[in-house]
């Protein structure tokens, strides 16, 4: 769509300069001439074009993270009823049935199961400065079997390794602020709940950080009167799994009283066969009720704050844009007010009505591109920074830490929006400098 | 005042250009007293108060926090075990449920998330009921008194009627849903809150809920529900102030009954913060930028309109200042134009989005944390003047100084 309408502006933008026979030569020096008001008129524009795509960005941002978590193959199962990870509870033995299921392919003649508990917990945040919150929401991911899980989830270490059998390590000597034969809980992050926990750290801690940016592998933090000790970090940018907490399940359910499984996710053949199994664990298998999704449209389902922030951001678009067009319009009628002579002598030379409201359009369009084309550019800036945000579908939705990104559709709606405004604010003055009579404008 | 009218004829002199630069300072007036009037309430309640200060008990580190029910009493007299112990004024509890009118589906407009409490506190402990108008607040009263003797009586939110397309005097099933499964409970709709907090939230009888555990239980066999040992999610207390407070979160953090599992006590606003957190980004994205572009394009706008307007009229100017004018009064009366523009078209933008959003919308929905809607504050009738205003001052001012700067000589020679 985007695409078809670019090629209706380009067919336009075309036309116009076809049709036009008014030198483009003199559009520019008009523009020239009144430079400051072409360059106040091109900077509202700029400011408009910035917001939009730094807007853009962070819906896209959400987008992707939302529809690049799962893998085509798994299905997630939660409890009966159930429509998200934290109000799932699954038994034991309705995992065991569940896992021997043919259709789960194996690994190393295992099934390729993960079993989980996903939980949300509070955390004191250490260091808050004052009038920020004493604590916040981590999201924690208890697991039977990380390597599996690993395997199931296609997530890799970015740095470090997976967390132990025990799930613990015992200090050998004084460290951390705590005594030798301590254990602390091994903990494998995601890169983007460690950039958060990373900012926890004072100026002192910092100065002696391995990585400053955020808690790297031999880091600690402070959980439920626990200390944890980050053991790897996972390459998880751009899903879900970036703001989570990987940790051995049995210990989780000891520390937050969480002795249920929330989530079994298996991995089936491919996506055929993942939509082949939910269809049969909802309507043929009887052994055990249960909820099971594909995984790739459970994390696809999250979008519905998306929807809500675009919907937000279509109105803010609208009503910016409707400045935007009185501007230029003010600027576009001061332009033909004050080049009524000059029009009135188009006219006498031959110039046709229509040529001279091209002429009117093509000046307008350039102004709203030149604004337009700097707030790509500055907009541009914005790629790639992260930011926190929620995303839910119909449960409790997930904390995630994003990154804005800016595509080639973005532009392209930046681009189209700032020619719509283009043509919209000048088509009036134009057509009133269509209607001047030649020998009236001279007089 | 003759300054004041030769202000208002010059504005009227291009009324085009007046009209198209107050239209375009109304529309981006109106986005940022949007995003004022969103940012003012979470300012509101993320605000500490020092009196009457609301107290959140909840699970110390699971979320959703759950608490045996038996932890209630206690924490409702704020673990106060001596006579100089300090005791709340009020409290309420809270036990959530989460149902779907549809029995094997869960959508957005069929879920409908509800609290199950004392009917006698929902005027009294529930937040914002003290924002109620006279009118609004009988109501509930009234709906509060249906509950009481209606043990399956269930207050709505307003989106819960409209999704559901039931009516006041109706009756609904809810079919559990996660957690809640296999309890379904049946209502009789008594009430429905007034717009605006509650949209998303329905409240009905704790005695009801603690009946519904009882009958499954009876239906299973003596196997009691899973949720039925922690079904209380958080106890809300009201203090007297910030000092009664710290005594009472010590009261009961420090107390022996709460350990399996262990509570923690904070304000409601303390609370809300952490809630929010997670849009923080968003916030100070809204806060910082959003509000700064639309200022920015706001003063772009008025500047381009006002120094057209010193560039077409300087030889008026310079006819000014032959007949006596100061440059100052110059100046005064660019700037007079460009404020009057500026503050007459902010007020008149808050004033309509202040009456479109309030009472022809119903609140502007947005859903955002725990709000569905959203309502414009009085005091935007103060902020349009102040934003149109101070971004038509800083637009004109550069033109205001080149048209104070006219010479006299050089317009004239010009013409000459």
């Amino acid at each position: 769509m985007i695409e078809t309408l670019l090629t209706l502006a380009a067919v336009l933008i075309a036309v116009l300069l076809a049709v036009g026979k008014v030198p483009l030569g003199y559009t520019l020096r008009s523009l020239t001439v009144r430079w400051r008001t072409t360059l106040l008129t091109a900077l509202a524009f700029t400011a408009m074009v910035t917001l939009l795509i730094a807007m853009l960005a962070f819906v896209n941002g959400m987008k992707i993270m939302t529809e690049g978590t799962g893998v085509p193959g798994n299905v997630m199962i939660l409890a009966d009823g159930a429509t998200d990870e934290a109000f799932s509870n699954l038994s034991v033995a309705d995992l065991t049935e569940i896992e021997s299921e043919p259709a789960i392919v194996t690994w190393q003649g295992r099934p390729m199961v993960s079993r989980e508990t996903y939980l949300v917990v509070n955390q004191m945040i250490p260091n808050s400065s004052p009038g920020r919150p004493q604590r916040r929401f981590l999201q924690l991911r208890g697991l039977d079997d990380p390597l599996m899980a690993a395997r199931v989830h296609e997530i890799s270490l970015q740095s470090g390794t997976w967390f132990s059998d025990a799930g613990v390590r015992e200090l050998k000597e004084d460290a951390y602020g705590e005594v030798k034969g301590a254990t602390l809980i091994e903990a494998v992050l995601g890169e983007g709940v460690a950039r958060e926990l990373g900012r926890d750290r004072t100026p002192e801690q910092l100065a002696h950080a391995r990585n400053r940016q955020r808690l790297d592998v031999g880091d600690t933090f402070k959980l439920g009167n626990r200390l944890w000790l980050v053991v790897g970090v996972m390459r998880s940018s751009g899903s879900t799994f970036n703001s989570e907490i990987w940790a051995k399940r049995a210990l989780i359910a000891a520390i937050f009283g969480k002795d249920t499984y929330t989530t079994l996710v298996v991995r089936t053949a491919d996506e055929q066969s993942a939509a082949a199994f939910c269809q049969f664990l909802k309507e043929k298998y009887t052994k055990a009720p249960v909820s099971p999704q594909v995984e790739k449209n459970y994390y696809a389902s999250l979008q519905e704050t998306n929807k809500q922030f675009l919907v937000a951001i279509i109105f803010i678009t609208i009503v910016m844009s409707v400045g935007g067009v009185f501007g230029i319009m003010n600027t576009m009628f001061a332009a033909v007010n004050q080049r009524i002579k000059d029009i009135g002598v188009l006219r006498l030379i031959g110039y046709a009505p229509e040529h001279v409201l091209v002429a009117i359009l093509l000046e307008s369009l350039l102004i709203a591109m030149l604004g337009g084309i700097f707030g790509c550019a500055l907009g541009s800036l914005c790629h790639g920074m992260s930011a926190t945000s929620v995303v839910a579908g119909v449960g409790m939705g997930k904390s995630v830490a994003l990154q804005l990104t800016v595509d080639s559709t973005i532009y392209a709606v930046a681009i189209l929006l700032t020619l719509v405004l283009g043509i919209l604010g000048g088509l009036l003055p134009g057509l009133s400098a269509m209607r001047l009579k030649p020998l009236e404008a001279l007089r | 005042m003759k300054f004041l009218l030769l202000i208002l004829r010059n504005i009227r002199r291009n009324l085009l250009r007046s009209v198209l630069t107050a239209l375009g300072t109304m529309v981006l007036v109106l986005v940022v007293t949007l995003v004022w009037s969103i940012l003012m309430l979470l300012d509101l309640i993320t605000a500490e108060k020092s009196e009457n200060v609301k107290v959140l008990v909840t699970e110390k580190w699971s979320i959703p926090s759950r608490l045996p029910m038996s932890y209630a009493n206690t924490l409702a007299q704020g673990a106060a075990i001596d006579p100089d112990d300090v005791r709340p004024l009020d409290w309420m509890t809270w036990q959530f449920y989460g149902g779907s009118t549809e029995k094997d589906k869960i959508t957005r407009e069929s879920l409908i998330f509800a609290i199950a409490t004392d009917p006698s506190k929902v005027l009294t402990m529930l937040d914002g009921m003290e924002g109620l108008t006279p009118e609004e607040e009988q109501l509930v009263q009234l709906y509060v008194e249906r509950m009481k003797t209606n043990l399956q009586g269930i207050i709505l939110g307003a989106n819960h009627l409209r999704n559901t397309n039931k009516r006041i005097g109706e009756r609904i099933k809810l079919y559990g849903m996660g957690n809640f499964k296999g309890l379904d409970l049946e209502f009789e709709i008594v009430g429905v809150f007034p717009p605006g907090r509650y949209d998303t939230l329905a409240a009905f009888h704790s005695e009801y809920f603690a009946r519904a555990f009882d009958a499954y239980e009876r239906d299973h066999g003596g196997r009691k529900h899973p949720l039925a040992e922690r079904s209380l999610n958080l106890v809300w207390l009201k203090v007297a102030d910030t000092a009664a407070f710290n005594r009472v979160a010590a009261q009961i953090e420090n107390s022996p009954y709460y350990t399996n599992p262990a509570v923690k006590c904070e304000t409601a606003s303390s609370g809300y913060a952490a809630f929010m957190d997670a849009f923080r980004d968003l916030v100070f994205f809204m806060r910082w930028y959003l509000t700064t572009a639309c200022i920015v394009s706001l003063a772009m706008i008025i500047a381009n309109a006002i120094s057209i307007s010193v560039r077409e009229r300087r030889m008026e100017f310079a006819v000014l200042k032959v007949l006596g004018f100061e440059p100052a009064h110059i100046m005064l009366l660019v700037l007079g134009e460009a404020l009057m523009i500026g503050a007459g078209a902010g007020l008149a933008s808050a004033a309509l989005t202040y009456t479109l959003i309030n009472h022809v919308m119903g609140g502007l929905p947005l859903q955002l944390g725990f709000f569905s809607r959203f309502f414009i504050p009085v005091e935007s009738l103060f902020w349009g003047p102040y934003i149109g205003g101070g971004a038509a001052l800083a637009g004109s001012i550069l033109p205001a100084w080149s048209a104070c700067r006219v010479k006299v000589v050089d317009v004239f020679s010009k013409v000459a």
